[in-house]
């Protein structure tokens, strides 16, 4: 645990970084234009995608200088999504599917999910099955913000006896 | 600037603050050097035009070149910076040359601002395949920002993604085409993480009135952009209640790695979008083209691209398509979830959707498990997709779903397995969108020949494979007959627009159907047998659906109707009314629709009118059928036999 978290805190210096560098780099990347385009089109048809890219990305940077200077907030500026906020920014885009699945005890956005949180898929029946039993206190964590609802999977994850074997950390 | 002198400046600059002296500089003067990459450069131009590389197709694709009426060529291309040559949008030869010496040079070039061996990575691998570059003479340039992204995409196979058509919405009516970038690795059930090359409008996030005219006329840019599958899956199959069809396409990986490489160049590219032409069914067409030369399937759509066509023209293509997939949309899911229902069941989806709490009822909990399993699923599916339908802003949707998923995951088993069929086939199955026909008939005691012809797409007795049901959108749709006795040919009907969306509802659904026409067609009034007459109709109902025979849809709607025609008094009429009808399939291949309508027009020349139509369609073939429509207004009888091509 210790371990991942200082993993995690690097991952973040790095990421800051290159945030930084390329925040101030205009948005002239191949792509990332419509990148752009993409997720403010997508605020018409439902709000949460750009709040979730919003929080996460401030969350993560500490700073709202990246999101503002890009005006893509999740996003390279090649039009793509920064690693280090996948899982979070998959886990609130999807959670009401997701939620869903975990109820029913499985499903593709569980699975990927799963995928991105390092969970190998010969593993996933025993990560749904976990996300079924433990439904009500991961949707409570998840309706307060995408991060918390990572958070307490990683740690339903390290607290499993075969799950924390088996996640492979990227 | 030579690239070889900035890099043995920016090296000397360095030796210079680092370490010696002022003498080493005659050593990095690169008068040698640059002298080389100007001749090397002409060299290779001079090569380049020996082996008329300008007119090969690959070219012609990277550069978006189409040939002109005059015979030249033009580039779709509309940002100048997409070209190295300031001639470059008109002179491939030009711009070819203009190109290759760019690529000797470190200075940052098009709107993603990189050496133009970056920039235009396609192009420089292509030519230094065909030039065989010499690599001491021709150094590589790193191109880091590159490698990331496609290593990002870790690109295993393409995926034609076609997202069906959506009557709300004129943007999306005729379906929609994008790219999904297969990941290595990838299985049904993580696919949704794969990235998508997607070429949509830029359009204010507002855009309402204005929307159609600019679309056609080209005042939006267009762009590609690349975004997750998962948010494309989650605005179809949730919010847009869309059903999705996967096309994998047997792509190898040079092929796959240029039509990556392409794409990154078209991050630099800014194309008018035009929604008939140069669409997004277009510019996917284009890339493909460059990942396989072979397939010139950009010339197959020389004015539009409509994208079931081009979902068609895949399939006619031996072996490009390895394999079919189906996504369905959350209503599909409900619908045939809800079919598959006893009558139990099914009484206990509506009340649980109204009351979650009998989740938890002893009674329900008598069911077998599984089968409330089944029974919470699909009232989670049904208050998912009302909950979406509102963007969120009504809570009390969410509470409920939440209350019904508790019971849920109480129930510690995984669902049945369920598997949901379509109920429209795939788009590939369907007819042509264009439609010329031939017949003849009689109108009252005259009889004629017609010939008529329609520019797309489908109306409601149209054969059904692969179009959205129920759903008529025609465009530029003109009728000419020939009557005998009075030996005189005229333009009988003439549609620019005629839209039907007919939406059965339910217990649980509840879109309204409705309708919206102009056009002329041909009156007897008055003292005119043979009169032109401007329509505009547009009506708002309800339709059902029964399942006596094989399908019917019943439906009845309130309209509004202006006409303009010299045979009124004051020459127009202005009234409302209304239709009520039936759609029937009654058997696979034979179609029945039958109306009846009354109007009154109490504006311009006070009248009303009584009309009822019967028309049957009989499928021959995917692309060919027979036609037999009754129409009768008062006096005026009107019968006509036609035989329909699709292409």
């Amino acid at each position: 645990m210790k371990k991942s978290l200082l993993l995690s805190l690097a991952v973040a210096f790095v990421a800051s970084q290159t945030g930084m560098a390329l925040a101030a780099n205009p948005d002239t990347g191949p792509g990332c234009g419509l990148g752009k385009l993409a997720w403010g089109d997508f605020k018409n048809q439902k709000n949460i995608a750009p709040q979730v890219l919003m929080a996460t990305t401030n969350g993560t940077f500490g700073s709202t200088t990246f999101g503002i200077s890009s005006g893509t907030s999740g996003c390279t500026n090649d039009g793509q999504v920064w690693a280090e906020i996948k899982d979070t920014m998959f886990a609130g885009v999807n959670f009401d599917s997701l939620a869903q699945e975990m109820a029913q005890g499985e499903g593709e956005h569980l699975a990927s999910l799963a995928t991105l949180m390092g969970v190998p898929a010969e593993h996933h029946p025993e990560f749904f099955v976990m996300t079924q039993e433990r439904y009500n206190s991961l949707v409570q964590a998840g309706e307060e913000s995408p991060k918390a609802f990572v958070r307490s999977l990683n740690e339903a994850i390290s607290g499993h006896p075969v799950l924390a074997k088996a996640v492979v950390t990227k | 600037m030579n690239p070889r002198r900035t890099r043995f400046l920016n090296r000397c600059q360095l030796f210079l603050l680092g370490l010696l002296g002022v003498g080493l500089f005659a050593l990095c003067t690169p008068s040698k050097v640059r002298a080389d990459g100007a001749t090397y450069a002409d060299e290779l131009a001079e090569r380049a035009r020996a082996l008329q590389l300008a007119d090969a197709p690959e070219w012609q694709d990277l550069l978006h070149y189409r040939r002109t009426l005059a015979g030249g060529y033009e580039s779709l291309q509309d940002d100048p910076r997409f070209f190295m040559s300031p001639e470059g949008k008109t002179n491939p030869e030009a711009e070819l040359g203009a190109t290759l010496r760019a690529f000797f040079s470190q200075d940052l070039v098009g709107k993603s601002k990189q050496p133009a061996q970056c920039a235009f990575v396609a192009r420089y691998h292509w030519l230094r395949d065909q030039l065989e570059f010499d690599d001491a003479r021709l150094l590589p340039i790193p191109c880091p920002r590159f490698d990331r992204w496609f290593a990002e995409f870790d690109a295993d196979g393409i995926s034609m993604i076609f997202p069906a058509g959506f009557m709300n919405n004129p943007s999306s009516m005729f379906g929609h085409t994008f790219l999904r970038i297969d990941q290595r690795g990838q299985t049904p059930q993580t696919r949704i993480l794969a990235y998508t090359i997607n070429y949509a409008a830029d359009m204010p996030p507002d855009a309402g009135i204005e929307y159609p005219i600019k679309g056609i006329f080209g005042g939006y840019k267009g762009l590609f952009s690349t975004v997750p599958y998962y948010l494309k899956v989650q605005e179809y199959r949730d919010i847009e209640h869309r059903d999705v069809w996967e096309y994998r396409l047997a792509f190898t990986p040079p092929q796959i790695r240029r039509l990556l490489m392409h794409a990154w160049e078209l991050g630099n590219a800014e194309f008018d979008y035009y929604f008939f032409g140069e669409n997004c069914s277009y510019h996917i067409l284009s890339l493909l083209d460059v990942a396989d030369p072979q397939l010139r399937l950009t010339d197959r759509f020389p004015f539009y691209t409509i994208p079931s066509d081009t979902v068609r023209v895949l399939m006619e293509i031996p072996g490009l398509v390895s394999e079919v997939s189906y996504r369905p949309s959350r209503s599909t899911v409900v619908r045939r979830k809800r079919e598959a229902m006893s009558g139990e069941e099914r009484a206990w989806l509506g009340r649980l959707i109204e009351q979650p709490v009998l989740g938890k009822d002893a009674e329900f909990e008598a069911l077998p498990v599984k089968r409330q399993a089944f029974v919470l699923d699909t009232v989670s599916d049904y208050l998912l997709l009302r909950s979406d339908a509102l963007g969120g802003k009504d809570n009390s949707w969410k509470q409920r779903n939440r209350a019904i998923l508790g019971a849920r995951s109480a129930l510690k088993v995984r669902s049945p397995e369920f598997e949901i069929e379509p109920f429209t086939q795939r788009p590939d199955y369907g007819h042509g969108t264009q439609r010329v026909g031939v017949g003849a008939g009689w109108r009252n005691d005259q009889a004629f020949e017609e010939f008529n012809f329609r520019g797309a797409y489908h109306d409601l007795l149209d054969p059904d494979p692969g179009y959205t049901p129920d759903a008529q959108i025609e465009l530029v749709n003109v009728a000419i007959r020939h009557y005998h006795n009075e030996s005189q040919a005229r333009i009988e009907r003439f549609s620019p627009a005629n839209v039907i969306s007919l939406s059965p509802m339910d217990s649980l659904f509840h879109a309204p159907s409705w309708k919206i026409s102009v056009g002329m067609d041909t009156i007897k009034y008055g003292g005119c047998a043979l009169c032109s007459n401007g329509n505009l109709n547009g009506g708002m109902g309800a339709a059902f659906e029964t399942r006596w025979l094989r399908r019917e849809v019943f439906f009845a709607m309130a309209e509004v109707d202006a006409n303009y025609s010299k045979a009124y008094e004051d020459n127009y009429r202005v009234g409302g009314g209304g239709t009520v009808g039936v759609l029937a399939n009654v058997t696979e291949r034979w179609k029945l629709l039958a109306t009846t309508t009354y109007l009154k027009y109490p504006l311009g020349d006070h009248s009303d009118d009584v009309r009822w139509m019967v028309g049957q369609r009989y499928t021959i073939s995917q692309n060919f059928v027979a036609r037999m429509e009754y129409h009768h207004r008062e006096h005026d009888n009107d019968v006509l036999f036609t035989f329909q091509a699709f292409y």
